[in-house]
């Protein structure tokens, strides 16, 4: 699939779930012609980049640029994502010591959504994890943080973390709570100094004075509260009820064409995507919690460079840089070898997490370094075998699949994109991002700077 | 009361003919004084002979010196003892990705813009310009603009700068606009670039309208404001050796140049300029209505102009090096005749001159390599000094040793440029040099705002 068919399919699940709203509002008939159009309008901005590129390999492109002033957000309620699953999902786990509550889960959003969390005040966990490009960034393959320190891998998208086993695409968390700290302290990404001065920050920022003691009953900022907070918003972004679950699961045999039925016999058979993307009998989570190498980080880290590199510099204008030219403004690229980097043992070298597919038409580009940019190249990719090397996955092997076939499989996993996922985006649109007012903490704001 | 009406219509009239004769004044000033870089606002107070003080507005280097951004002074009038040195530096703290600054009309202060802390730092430059002081610090750019996110250039409309932003705080992309603050500092109002679902009234010429942001200048006599458009934060400061292996982000540049209606700030005309249109340099001429700016990407020289007919249009006029081989053209500086323009191509490390004399048919008729690397240029009014420095952006600068950091002086004699001095900036762990700023004694000679000499200059 090319990039200009990932935003067609952008725009095909927008009018597929508005769809939906739109036969709800004709039934009800409570709302106008004129506030119809503005919910189309609005739907627009949920469902991909508002700078969109569709077509932008083209000298004929032609911008069709959202409004960042017409973002509007909607407050829903994120608790029924946890207490009733959409179709295809199973319980939600939540820990013993951290139920979900909506006191949290606001807090926690708060949280995510807060640039002063950061060495510089610049940096949220929602500036990777962007909520209308699946809550992932389609713009980069591979995350930047502060200062432009380069991050090795794709920022992974975190709709449906709650069933996460294994957290980061090298699998080093268990749990959300404990997670969260990892990007506010990593270097390269919101490179805050210490645990404490997050905690610290947050009690002088005066819009969260009694919060966490509302949420946490009594209890302030700490290690443990922030990781809580956030963890109950995290677990709130369950998405499902797409169409294949209303086919798969509903039993409604028009939710999916002809073509997403022939492409889900591929993938539990010919393909034999399902022996890691896990479909169970009255559940799907398409990811069996574990990792693999698949030969693409082998391929990074041991392949041969080329002399070149195609580079497009205008809408139907590219160039061949000579790689000499990139080398001399390039700075030292990190190597990536996936799970060895945790366990230190050689048959876990460029091994990673299998990713879940659900909403994965809104997740591009892919892969753990976002090297391949649309769902049809990651069907080429596994249809060769991957890139064979002396670790390479047994389950990763040619497949012999036909171009149809292929296309088959990327319809399959296009009808993966839940329901709800306008309205998760558009509370998140709601959320207040958090910069830094002359009421904050920072040493300009006190009275004699010189 | 009649005698009171005749009395206030005679006052009205001589307001009128004040006006008229300060703004022939302005014009005639403006094409004849020996002054001043030529790329400042036309609203802005000018220096009478030779600046004093070039401030380099430099980002600290992680692990160099004490590793944050400063305000480098060096004393380049050849009369000073201390001509060729540096005389101050000021640390300001942080490595906010220092950039462009721009002094305020009336030149008492210097605003200098962080493009990834969204800082601007305001300097005093007139009490004391050989020791320029921290006036004071804006924090809260994004949070008054309603979201917008790297403050880039500043340019000195009457008793206000208007800052352009490059980026946003939804998703670190181009989508962006320009905010008004006071010349000490205080928000004003925010004005977003126009988009497809918003063309705020303009028309889309082209087929772009991709609401990115960059430079800005003002053609007061046009009553037009014109911007060009760049990249989101993602980008700018990512490496660059990366980012040009990343086919989603090379997506993201600019390809807009959008004309403005100066006094409403309301959008007018957007343009597709495709490429990264950067710099904007306006002809001073009072009859010369057009302003050049060139691609990053696709080095073009693009003329901005308003036609016979009064309607403005934009016209690619002239290529600049080997486009294929992407030279990267930067910088850019029109001489004060409007007769020349230096084009800086950052790969290369070279400076270019065309002769813009029919400003529809450059012609290079120049260059020579300044540096392994070259990015901003400041000329002398009369065009015989020409100030280099290296520094592009912090993650895009070359590596190794190739990343030479400078601040060189060149003389030029309409033939070829001649190597004054060197100022090494790795060698003092100083850090990366970017923008210049003149400063002067001249122009405090006398208090500002009391003296004619003050007033004919700035108004």
């Amino acid at each position: 699939m090319t990039f200009s068919q990932r935003h067609i399919a952008y725009v095909i699940n927008a009018v597929i779930l508005f769809g939906v709203a739109g036969i709800v509002l004709t039934s009800e008939n409570s709302h106008s012609s004129a506030e119809t159009k503005t919910r189309v309008e609005e739907s627009k901005h949920l469902y991909g980049p508002g700078d969109v590129k569709e077509g932008y390999d083209s000298p004929d492109y032609t911008t069709k640029t959202l409004d960042l002033q017409k973002r509007i957000g909607k407050e829903a309620d994120l608790l029924q994502f946890v207490s009733n699953p959409p179709l295809g999902l199973p319980d939600v786990p939540v820990p013993e010591d951290n139920p979900v509550t909506k006191e949290k889960v606001s807090l926690g959003r708060k949280l995510f959504f807060d640039r002063r969390l950061s060495i510089n005040d610049t940096f949220s966990c929602a500036i990777c994890h962007i909520p209308e490009q699946g809550f992932t960034n389609n713009e980069i393959q591979t995350a930047v943080g502060v200062e432009g320190r380069s991050g090795k891998r794709n920022a992974p998208m975190i709709y449906n973390v709650a069933y996460l086993e294994i957290i980061f695409h090298d699998g080093r968390e268990s749990t959300l709570e404990q997670q969260v700290w990892a990007p506010f302290l990593a270097r390269n990404e919101m490179a805050n100094p210490s645990i404490g001065y997050v905690i610290n920050k947050i009690k002088a920022i005066p819009e969260y004075k009694g919060l966490f003691e509302q949420a946490f009953h009594g209890r302030g900022p700490t290690m443990e509260t922030v990781g809580m907070a956030l963890s109950a918003y995290q677990r709130t972004l369950n998405s499902a009820d797409s169409p294949f679950d209303r086919w798969h699961f509903g039993k409604q045999e028009d939710a999916v064409s002809e073509q997403v039925k022939r492409g889900y016999e591929l993938f539990n058979g010919k393909a034999t995507c399902n022996a890691c993307h896990l479909i169970h009998d009255d559940y799907a989570l398409f990811t069996d919690n574990q990792l693999h190498n698949t030969g693409l980080g082998y391929l990074a880290s041991m392949g041969v460079t080329t002399k070149t590199t195609r580079v497009q510099l205008a809408p139907g204008v590219y160039a061949d840089l000579d790689n000499e030219v990139i080398k001399s403004v390039s700075r030292p690229k990190e190597n990536d070898v996936g799970r060895y980097e945790v366990t230190q043992n050689p048959n876990d070298r460029w091994k990673f997490r299998t990713p879940t597919l659900r909403n994965v038409a809104l997740t591009a580009p892919y892969m753990h370094d976002g090297s391949l940019h649309t769902l049809r190249q990651v069907m080429e990719f596994y249809n060769q075998g991957g890139v064979p090397n002396e670790v390479l996955s047994p389950l990763i092997k040619p497949l012999g699949l036909t171009d149809q076939e292929m296309d088959d499989v990327v319809a399959f996993m296009m009808s993966l994109t839940g329901s709800n996922v306008g309205t998760l985006v558009a509370d998140a649109f709601a959320a207040p991002i958090g910069d830094i007012s002359k009421d904050d903490p920072n040493w300009a704001h006190e009275k004699n700077i010189k | 009361m009649k005698k009171k009406a005749i009395s206030k219509a005679k006052w009205m009239q001589s307001i009128i003919t004040f006006t008229c004769v300060l703004f022939v004044s302005v014009v005639g000033f403006q094409s004849t004084a020996m002054a001043d870089e030529t790329c400042m606002s036309p609203y802005m107070a000018k220096i009478v002979g030779q600046e004093d003080y070039v401030y380099v507005w430099t980002l600290g280097v992680e692990g160099m010196g004490d590793g944050q951004d400063k305000l480098v002074t060096l004393s380049v009038n050849p009369e000073a003892d201390t001509y060729g040195k540096i005389v101050n530096v000021l640390s300001v703290g942080g490595r906010n990705e220092a950039h462009h600054s721009g002094l305020t009309d009336d030149r008492r202060y210097l605003f200098a813009g962080g493009l990834d802390s969204n800082k601007i730092f305001i300097f005093d430059v007139h009490t004391n310009p050989g020791k320029p002081t921290l006036h004071k610090v804006i924090t809260d750019f994004v949070e008054k603009t309603g979201g917008m996110v790297g403050p880039h250039t500043m340019y000195a409309l009457p008793g206000r700068i208007m800052v352009t932003a490059l980026s946003n705080n939804v998703d670190h992309g181009g989508r962006t606009g320009m905010a008004e603050f006071t010349n000490e500092g205080d928000f004003i109002a925010a004005h977003w670039n126009p988009t497809d679902e918003d063309l705020r009234g303009a028309e889309k010429v082209g087929n772009a309208a991709d609401g990115y942001g960059y430079d800005i200048r003002a053609l007061p006599r046009r009553n037009v404001m014109i911007t060009s458009s760049f990249t989101g934060w993602s980008n700018y400061m990512m490496d660059f050796g990366q980012m040009l292996g990343d086919a989603e982000a090379m997506k993201r540049f600019g390809n807009t140049v959008v004309v403005w209606d100066l006094h409403t700030r309301k959008p007018k005309k957007v343009f597709e300029v495709p490429g990264a249109p950067l710099e904007i340099r306006c002809a001073w001429g009072s009859n010369n209505n057009y302003c050049f700016t060139t691609t990053a990407l696709t080095s073009k020289i693009w003329l901005i102009y308003e036609d016979e007919a009064g309607e403005w249009q934009a016209k690619d006029v002239g290529e600049i090096g080997d486009p294929s081989k992407v030279p990267l053209p930067v910088d850019i500086s029109i001489t004060a005749d409007d007769k020349g323009l230096w084009v800086q191509t950052f790969l290369d490390g070279k400076t270019r001159f065309f002769d813009i004399s029919d400003p529809f048919a450059p012609k290079q008729t120049y260059e020579h390599e300044i540096g392994s690397q070259v990015n901003m240029i400041s000329q002398s009014w009369d065009g015989k000094r020409a100030y280099f420095t290296s520094s592009l952006l912090g993650s895009w600068d070359k590596t190794g040793e190739a990343d030479e950091q400078y601040f060189k002086l060149f003389t030029w004699n309409g033939k070829k440029l001649s190597h004054e001095f060197t100022v090494d900036f790795y060698e003092l762990k100083l850090g990366r040099a970017h923008q210049m700023r003149f400063g002067a004694y001249s122009l405090y000679s006398q208090k500002p705002n009391s003296s004619g000499v003050m007033l004919s200059q700035t108004k």
